[in-house]
């Protein structure tokens, strides 16, 4: 489909009578992607180009073929077994967390391990172009990856398809061919540093998140030039001994060399002030708070950077000195208000959500948007701080919290959340923004970590694990973000892992049990299910080829889930693992 | 790396027919465990709490024990695999290991909030011998794992064995990328 001319594209449109919803005619169906394009993803409603959609991160996509008075009659139009469900390391198969982007007709997806797959869903159907399998180490990357063999995505750039891999790899790819242009090693799995997040691509630059804090990693966020493979600058997320925030690990044996602080969700990104927003995760050891005394910068935090030099412009922590692995590698979504506020918004895995004022860093509002929360009286409403916090104090005495002399203890959200990768979406018109909720409590057992014996590269640290005695489930929480309140919670008998779609009208979302639903965006009343019949873990997306509206969702459950934490939803246990691609239309 | 679609589509086809000629001759075999059965298991079943040397430790399957240390005999190995340890995330590896009283005189409903969790993937009875038999002569009563142990667990050569290598560096053959 590589020599369709602008007068058979416009023909065809004219005869779906849907000209309006259809990628901008303007252009040649295989023009290079430009950050012209990316930076108006409004001019092309009917592709998704980035990750999160746009890069304010907001997954919201005006089409409205499909809309809350005939989404009743969504059915599947085309379905795509993939690959990747094969086993590596401790992992025993892969599973699949990618969005998919859309490209005039052609969809660009990943399975576990990270093969691309392109593939061309005009005429009512998916056809495989090609498949790029990057060759990714699966007994070494598997054996260090914390939490399941997973990719969420590619990113387009030029006319290359640029994708990343668990074993550190970040791969171009000749977008027409299937052909590896470039490769480079960017993460290193000798340190247990692997890559699951989408690149981000700005201004011709691939923009890399690193997993690994449970393996005493030191976290980084790094731009490729995708010109030429090279990397233009790489930011640690724990400052080096005598820079800005190493004196807030206070420790006398370097814990700040493993302290964690990974960056495995990808970010969003204002053009206007050049400024990334990038979240970063727990720190190391994950529940020995006393092995590393202090706030623990940057770790559970919000980062505002520089585009262009990896610059902190600021940062706004979360959650300090974190005993709970309250990673705050959320998504910032990027709002702006009508009385001028521009804020970044975040879900934590803490249980709160967060407005800061994306200039600054300074706290607008905050409050917990999950039903139980046990860790803190609540947040100071000035500085948005939990109400325990001290400055002053090396070790935070949050409420019940583990450490090494309550070494057993229940938290609420548990280590997984409240919220976790699973992207929100936000509806600009409503402002309101919907979050995937783990409802959660569990269990926490500290084991002391003993500086120059527990950590040994390439093995967990963690400081103890967790434990699920009691039973989890989910909701969709809305909130509405002019006002920092919960506009309705509709809750769902497991926690959603997969993450959040919005259109003008509707709200779609993943079941690990196995349903897509589609809700109401203003009441949250489901009007539409239909059981894949395999355990959901990605988000929904939606897209336009030959002028018809499709939503589709990769199907195939894997992650930590259904290893570490399938006790406290028992029946998803027959939850057997797939891969498979679905995709539904009228 | 890019192939045209005919190619893939033959690709495909011979790949189903060599697993399909491979898959025959195994499903009509004895199902007798081979000798490397025990460490196949414990790379599956264990190895993601109590770490491929046994140690244990923290991690996110739980806070485990270590198997390096452990004095328990071959048949109380063998009855913890199969039924867990009531009150800890140690699972239970045998099959309605609480349905019928096999394990301790107890039933689920005597344990309450004290059950132990379920593993994923049960065990067969050979399954969970061969990995006591595994355990005992490799893990058990070991002193700090050593680099001969790491390579017997992840093949000579390991990257992931570095660590025990001599400045802890990897072998450069191993290394990923050109």
């Amino acid at each position: 489909m590589t020599s369709w001319s602008r007068s058979t594209c416009c023909s065809v449109l004219a005869l779906a009578l849907t000209c309006g919803l259809a990628a901008a005619s303007a252009r040649a169906a295989d023009a290079p992607v430009t950050q012209d394009r990316l930076l108006n993803p409004d001019k092309e409603e009917g592709n998704w180009l980035l990750h999160h959609r746009n890069y304010a991160a907001h997954r919201f996509a005006r089409l409205d073929q499909i809309n809350r008075e005939n989404v009743k009659n969504l059915k599947v139009a085309w379905t795509m077994a993939l690959g990747g469900v094969e086993g590596g390391g401790i992992w025993t198969h892969g599973g699949l967390e990618g969005t998919p982007l859309a490209e005039d007709g052609f969809l660009y997806v990943t399975d576990g391990w990270g093969s691309v797959y392109k593939i061309d869903a005009h005429g009512g159907r998916g056809k495989l172009v090609w498949k790029m399998d990057p060759k990714t180490d699966k007994d070494w990357a598997g054996a260090v990856a914390c939490c399941g063999v997973d990719n969420r995505g590619v990113a387009l750039w030029n006319d290359k398809v640029i994708s990343h891999t668990l074993d550190g790899r970040l791969i171009a790819t000749d977008k027409k061919t299937g052909d590896v242009a470039w490769q480079a090693q960017l993460a290193d799995p000798d340190k247990g540093e692997v890559i699951t997040g989408a690149p981000l691509v700005v201004k011709d630059m691939a923009i890399t998140g690193v997993a690994g804090a449970e393996y005493g990693i030191r976290g980084w966020i790094a731009a490729t030039d995708l010109k030429t493979g090279k990397e233009i600058w790489r930011t640690y997320t724990i400052p080096a001994k005598g820079e800005p925030g190493s004196e807030t690990w206070q420790d006398e044996h370097n814990a700040a060399a493993t302290g964690g602080g990974s960056t495995w969700v990808t970010g969003s990104y204002d053009p206007a002030t050049n400024t990334l927003y990038w979240g970063v995760g727990n720190p190391g050891p994950d529940w020995d708070h006393e092995y590393r005394p202090g706030d623990n910068l940057f770790t559970d935090s919000t980062l505002a950077l520089d585009a262009d030099t990896g610059r902190i412009k600021w940062h706004f922590q979360h959650t300090p000195n974190d005993p709970f692995d309250y990673d705050s590698v959320s998504e910032k979504v990027l709002v702006d208000l009508p009385d001028g506020k521009k804020l970044a918004i975040e879900a934590d895995r803490n249980g709160f959500a967060y407005a800061l004022d994306r200039s600054n860093g300074q706290f607008v509002w905050g409050m917990p948007f999950v039903k139980r929360v046990s860790w803190t009286k609540g947040l100071d409403p000035k500085t948005g701080k939990p109400m325990e916090y001290d400055p002053n104090k090396p070790i935070q005495p949050y409420l019940g919290k583990p450490d090494r002399t309550n070494t057993v203890a229940t938290i609420c959200p548990g280590n997984m959340g409240g919220k976790n990768w699973p992207p929100t979406a936000y509806n600009p018109d409503l402002k309101l923004w919907y979050i995937p909720v783990i409802e959660s409590c569990n269990q926490i057992t500290v084991k002391p970590a003993v500086p120059g014996e527990s950590f040994k590269p390439r093995e967990f640290f963690t400081g103890g694990g967790p434990k699920q005695p009691e039973r989890i489930t989910g909701s969709i929480t809305a909130v509405d973000v002019a006002t920092g309140k919960i506009a309705g919670k509709l809750e769902t008998p497991y926690p959603l892992l997969g993450g959040m779609l919005a259109t003008p009208d509707l709200v779609f979302t993943g079941h690990p049990s196995g349903e897509i639903t589609a809700h109401d965006a203003k009441t949250l009343e489901k009007l539409w299910e239909f059981n894949t019949g395999s355990g959901l873990n990605a988000p929904p997306m939606t897209f336009v080829v030959d002028g018809k509206q499709y939503v589709a969702i990769l199907a195939g459950v894997g992650g930590a889930w259904d290893k570490w934490f399938i006790d406290s939803t028992p029946e998803l246990k027959s939850m057997q693992p797939g891969s498979m691609l679905f995709v539904f239309a009228l | 790396m890019g192939r045209t679609n005919a190619c893939l589509v033959l690709a495909l086809a011979l790949a189903g027919l060599l697993a399909g000629a491979a898959g025959c001759p195994v499903g009509a075999q004895p199902m007798a465990p081979k000798a490397d059965e025990g460490q196949k298991v414990f790379k599956e079943a264990c190895a993601g709490c109590h770490k491929w040397h046994g140690g244990g430790g923290g991690g996110y399957g739980g806070a485990a024990l270590s198997l390096r240390q452990t004095q328990l005999d071959r048949a109380h190995l063998v009855e913890v695999v199969g039924c867990g340890r009531p009150g800890t995330g140690m699972p239970s590896h045998k099959r309605d290991a609480y349905a019928d009283g096999a394990c301790y005189g107890l039933k689920k409903a005597d344990l309450g909030q004290d059950a132990p969790p379920e593993a994923n993937r049960f065990l067969r009875p050979k399954e969970i011998e061969a990995v006591v038999d595994y355990v005992i002569a490799h893990v058990q009563g070991k002193g700090d794992p050593t680099l001969a142990d790491c390579e017997a667990f992840w093949g000579a050569g390991a990257r992931t064995c570095g660590e025990y290598r001599p400045g802890g560096a990897a072998p450069e053959a191993a290394k990923v990328g050109e």
